[in-house]
């Protein structure tokens, strides 16, 4: 279970990356083009965090699996 | 502990100050954005976080600059709203330079707001309509310097201001410089470039414990290596989608092949090799000699990848004929007060997470008994 819900936030991260220039240019308002473009600056930010939450979610789900191998719990090897 | 709390701490006033801190005063267009000689015309200037109705009118002063000694300055000086002044401009009958047209600055001096400047901001053509005298006057300072100067006041309405511009008010509060095109964008400064120091330092780190691999062959320092390499990676590939984001704003793409995304592209994936390498062989230690071995090659090829070949080739990133990254005007000490603590911030940031990177390694390495 806990594999699946990584792997879904993993995906929606990585769609959200890729896809938010065209996101934030969405209908009549082109936010990144406005006076002052600061969404720019958002969507910058806004992609740091992503990377770094997905770096550490990646390195949570191997250390979930690291503990449940040291602790031998057949019951709840997902992966 | 107490550097992770200093990472927190400054991140904090990174985001804070470098989101909140406002841009100085900036004009960002002004209509009619072209004009013809001998015109007596009336300019808007648009400004962008400016103030105009908190000064007197009559200290407010607007020019049109060619260069440093020739420049027409504004009359009638109306304050439409905070953003918006309207100046009327009496054209000089002829152009500074003997072309159809030139681009002029515009200059707005604010006692509240101090200076702002738009370069190019109106084209001035001549006026190929007018009477023929009105051209003659322009050339003819050159060709016969006498006669000259006792016609020219009687044919042009205006002539070009010889010592224009001067006692400009210096505005010295905190905030960050206005750049156009890319206006609020420049916090990016605080965001995008510290991911390359971040960069640079893990893989220092990283080619400090390869070499010390090599020279005593502990697992410790292979892991080392590794994680720092990996956790300088997630930086570099952050770096380089944050400056596609910026420069899809900035450049009109997100990709437009210049020197400068190339070379860390192919930087990267030098880098991206090293992990290729390292899981390619059965035995781990060789694997790990190897790694090392390669990974001082790697970081020898990133200096001029990063800094060196970008230097010699256009480019549209700031600093491509100065020093690599940065042109002296990129940065002002308002931003340096952001800056600096950025970068420590999250070079700290980089080695924490790298620090979990190695200890979950060295907890796999025991428990399958490699260490």
């Amino acid at each position: 279970m806990k594999f699946f819900k990584t792997r879904i936030f993993l995906t929606i991260i990585l769609f959200l990356a890729i896809s938010l220039p065209a996101l934030m240019a969405q209908g009549n308002r082109d936010y990144m083009r406005e006076t002052g473009k600061i969404n720019v600056s958002v969507g910058v930010i806004l992609l740091i965090f992503l990377g770094i939450v997905g770096y550490l979610v990646r390195l949570e789900r191997k250390l979930t699996k690291l503990e449940h191998q040291i602790n031998d719990d057949k019951n709840e090897w997902t992966n | 502990m107490w550097w992770k709390i200093l990472s927190v701490v400054l991140l904090l006033y990174v985001f804070t100050a470098g989101l909140l801190v406002p841009l100085k005063p900036g004009i960002t267009y002004v209509t009619p954005a072209a004009v013809k000689t001998g015109q007596t015309v009336e300019l808007q200037l648009h400004g962008y976080n400016s103030f105009y109705t908190q000064s007197p009118v009559s200290d407010i002063r607007v020019w049109l600059e060619y260069d440093s000694s020739n420049a027409i300055a504004g009359r009638n000086i109306r304050v439409l709203s905070d953003t918006t002044l309207a100046v009327t401009f009496e054209l000089p009958a002829s152009l500074p330079r003997n072309t159809p047209s030139v681009m002029l600055n515009a200059i707005i001096d604010h006692p509240a707001d101090g200076v702002s400047l738009l370069p190019d901001a109106v084209e001035m053509n001549r006026d190929t309509t007018a009477p023929a005298t009105a051209p003659a006057t322009a050339t003819a300072p050159a060709t016969a310097p006498a006669p000259a100067p006792a016609t020219a006041p009687a044919t042009a309405p205006a002539s070009w201001t010889q010592t224009p511009i001067s006692q400009l008010h210096i505005k010295s509060d905190f905030t960050f410089p206005y750049r156009n095109v890319i206006y609020e964008s420049i916090r990016n400064t605080y965001f995008h470039v510290p991911m390359w120091f971040v960069l640079m330092a893990l893989f220092i780190a990283s080619v400090i414990n390869s070499v010390r691999y090599l020279k005593n062959p502990q697992p410790e320092y292979d892991r080392r290596a590794a994680a720092y390499a990996e956790t300088g990676l997630l930086f570099g590939g952050l770096g380089l989608i944050t400056g596609m984001l910026w420069a899809h704003f900035a450049w009109g793409a997100a990709w437009s092949n210049d020197i400068k995304q190339l070379m860390t592209a192919v930087a990267l994936l030098i880098y991206l090799a090293y992990f290729i390498l390292r899981r390619s062989f059965d035995e781990p230690e060789k694997g790990a000699r190897l790694a090392a071995v390669y990974n001082v090659f790697a970081f020898s090829s990133l200096i001029p990848l990063l800094y060196i070949v970008p230097r010699m080739f256009a480019s549209l990133h700031p600093g491509a004929t100065g020093s690599p990254t940065f042109g002296s005007q990129d940065l002002d000490n308002t931003m340096r007060m952001v800056f600096y603590p950025s970068i420590i911030g999250f070079c700290l940031l980089g080695f924490w997470i790298a620090s979990l990177r190695i200890r979950y390694q060295r907890v796999v390495d025991k428990a399958m008994g490699l260490d």
